[in-house]
């Protein structure tokens, strides 16, 4: 009987810890989740004021007038704001989409090779892909200019897509040979068997197999293109030619106070990419930890 | 597939001893045509720039990148680097902004993972708000910060002489004592939620038998945690920690559009200060010097994070 009673309660003493590990893990969810969101939703609040209601103390926390003119004036074609918006991100789509699909196309059979074949040099040239990605970007900056200037592409979206190339690969390579990694072998083999050659077997078999990793190495490089900021910054000042990030650094160090119109352009360069990622996190979450993790 | 090449190799093995390198690479020659468009886009923008970078920090260059006028000096710039005091204090800035970085966003993002472990009504929904800061551009995210501490209308100031905790709105950025602090929380929530997403990752590779059985022989969670989860998300622990390490020395666009590096050098970390030296002031020798040296610790830093992964090949390899 007190036997019993002993387990019980001890049954229930430990209830009440985990609980305790429990409630301290949802309240600090709580603090996190405000951490987070309150600045992106206090983003949003500015955009829609006016540039009078932002600039009052104290605050308004709801604006009296919510106006949506902020973002009319940045997607009208009519308006020199506007015309510049559209172009810089025009000029971001071209530049990141691009980026993409090369990355993928030379990234795919890299990776293929790094996982299936043994040669010599192979985990020296594996490990030399993976150390560029610790190269800090400014090491290549000097150098990369006198390069862009001597063959012509400074102010090109040329030299853009030739350096995101070159920083979105190692990323790329690492990430699709986790994905071939878990690929079994011996579903080529059979196909070899039946006549396939290496190369059919690779693009037959091997790709079809391959593609949520090619679908994740793709958004990485999209997002990683349409973030990117110092190259641009670097290499491009002709203000057609520009990209997002810097477009609008560039447009708001000359209209310092108009913090709307700077909130809803950052809410709007945001948008292409938090899109794409939620409506893929699936394999984007599963592709950057495929490599650290094994299963 | 690697099972026909190994055969085929160790066949020729057999046939001559001797089988040199040269002749062990010319067996594969096939296997190289399909690294090599990567190999040679990386040794173009990679290998070229870093033996240029080397080359021009023993020069003292005119403005303008004039290169034919560039005259060699040896070690002069290295010496007048670790001579100026600004070196020191952005030294110093930037070990305290990436450790401070590093840890406290791997502590969250660790904090995260496990409170998300458990499967619980809009998990899902929780999950894809938190890693979104990671996702948007650290551009916007300057931009919202920056309006977030702005000393006349920011909202923090406004909330604080609210509560009445400070008389008026304190100067977050435009301060020298609290200039760093608060770009590090900037820093931080962009990044935590990469640590959150390793981890997570890591968390599911946990057996569970393992926990079930310590469980059973009394362990309570806390003990759970150390003694089973605990050393096995070392490996994924070191990987994601040094890749934040890396990932916070080198940051650039934070403190460059927040500040630029101001109040009097408060901010400006390596990546900011060497970007200033070669671009505003068009110092390209020492502006050099600077990326050969950032470029050694980065490698010294990299070692670690070799030896990490290949701790993780071997390991999956033995099993």
């Amino acid at each position: 009987m007190s036997a019993i009673a002993g387990t019980a309660s001890r049954g229930q003493a430990r209830r009440r810890r985990i609980d305790g590990w429990r409630w301290s893990g949802r309240i600090f969810l709580v603090f996190i989740l405000l951490y987070t969101a309150l600045p992106m939703i206090w983003m949003l609040i500015t955009s829609i004021k006016s540039g009078f209601a932002a600039m009052q103390f104290p605050p308004q926390w709801w604006p009296d007038q919510p106006t949506l003119a902020s973002y009319q004036k940045l997607l009208d074609p009519q308006n020199s704001v506007g015309q510049d918006f559209l172009r810089f991100f025009w000029n971001s789509l071209f530049v990141s989409t691009a980026t993409t699909i090369l990355s993928v196309i030379v990234a795919v059979p890299a990776a293929y090779a790094f996982s299936r074949f043994t040669f010599p040099g192979r985990n020296f040239l594996f490990f030399a892909v993976l150390l560029r990605n610790m190269f800090p970007a400014v090491i290549f900056l000097v150098p990369l200019f006198i390069l862009m200037r001597a063959i012509g592409l400074v102010n090109t979206h040329g030299s853009l897509i030739l350096t995101y190339l070159t920083f979105g690969l190692p990323l790329a390579i690492w990430l699709l040979k986790g994905f071939y990694d878990n690929i079994p072998v011996q579903l080529e083999q059979a196909a070899r068997i039946d006549g396939a050659t290496r190369f059919q077997a690779f693009v037959l078999i091997v790709m079809p197999l391959s593609a949520p990793g090619i679908i994740a190495t793709a958004i990485y490089s999209f997002i990683g293109a349409w973030n990117e900021y110092i190259y641009a910054y670097t290499f491009l000042s002709k203000n057609e030619q520009l990209t997002l990030p810097v477009g609008i650094q560039r447009f708001f160090s000359e209209n310092t106070t108009d913090f709307p119109g700077l909130m809803a352009a950052s809410f709007m360069m945001s948008v292409p990419v938090v899109v794409l990622f939620l409506v893929l996190q699936r394999y984007f979450v599963r592709a950057l930890t495929e490599g650290a993790v094994k299963h | 597939m690697t099972i026909l090449t190994g055969k085929a190799e160790a066949h020729r093995r057999l046939q001559s001893d001797k089988s040199g390198m040269l002749r062990k690479i010319w067996s594969h020659r096939a296997d190289y045509a399909y690294v090599l468009p990567a190999i040679v886009v990386m040794l173009i923008v990679i290998a070229y720039p870093v033996y240029y970078t080397i080359e021009l920090s023993f020069f003292n260059t005119p403005p303008g990148l004039q290169l034919r006028d560039k005259i060699f000096t040896g070690l002069d710039n290295y010496t007048a680097i670790l001579k100026s005091p600004v070196f020191w204090k952005v030294t110093s800035n930037t070990l305290i902004w990436t450790l401070a970085s590093t840890l406290i966003a791997f502590v969250l993002g660790f904090a995260c993972a496990l409170a998300l472990h458990r499967d619980f009504a809009g998990r899902g929904i929780l999950r894809a708000i938190l890693i979104i800061p990671w996702v948007i551009s650290a551009v916007a995210a300057s931009y919202i910060w920056k309006w977030i501490y702005h000393s006349d209308f920011g909202i923090i100031g406004a909330v604080l002489v609210g509560l009445g905790l400070a008389d008026r709105p304190p100067n977050f950025i435009d301060s020298v004592s609290t200039v760093l602090p608060s770009l590090i929380v900037v820093n931080i929530w962009r990044e935590f939620p990469f640590a959150m997403i390793m981890m997570m990752a890591g968390l599911q590779t946990v057996p569970d038998q393992l926990l079930r059985a310590a469980k059973v022989d009394g362990a309570n969670a806390w003990q759970r945690f150390c003694h089973v989860t605990f050393p096995h998300l070392r490996n994924v622990s070191t990987v994601t920690i040094l890749l934040l390490a890396v990932a916070n020395f080198n940051s650039f666009i934070i403190p460059w559009i927040m500040t630029g590096g101001g109040p009097s050098n408060a901010s400006h970390i390596w990546i900011t200060h060497i970007y200033e030296l070669a671009f505003g002031r068009q110092r390209w020798g020492v502006a050099s010097a600077y990326s050969v040296l950032l470029f050694m610790i980065v490698m010294s830093l990299g070692y670690f994070y070799v030896r990490a992964l290949s701790g993780n090949e071997r390991k999956d390899g033995s099993v």
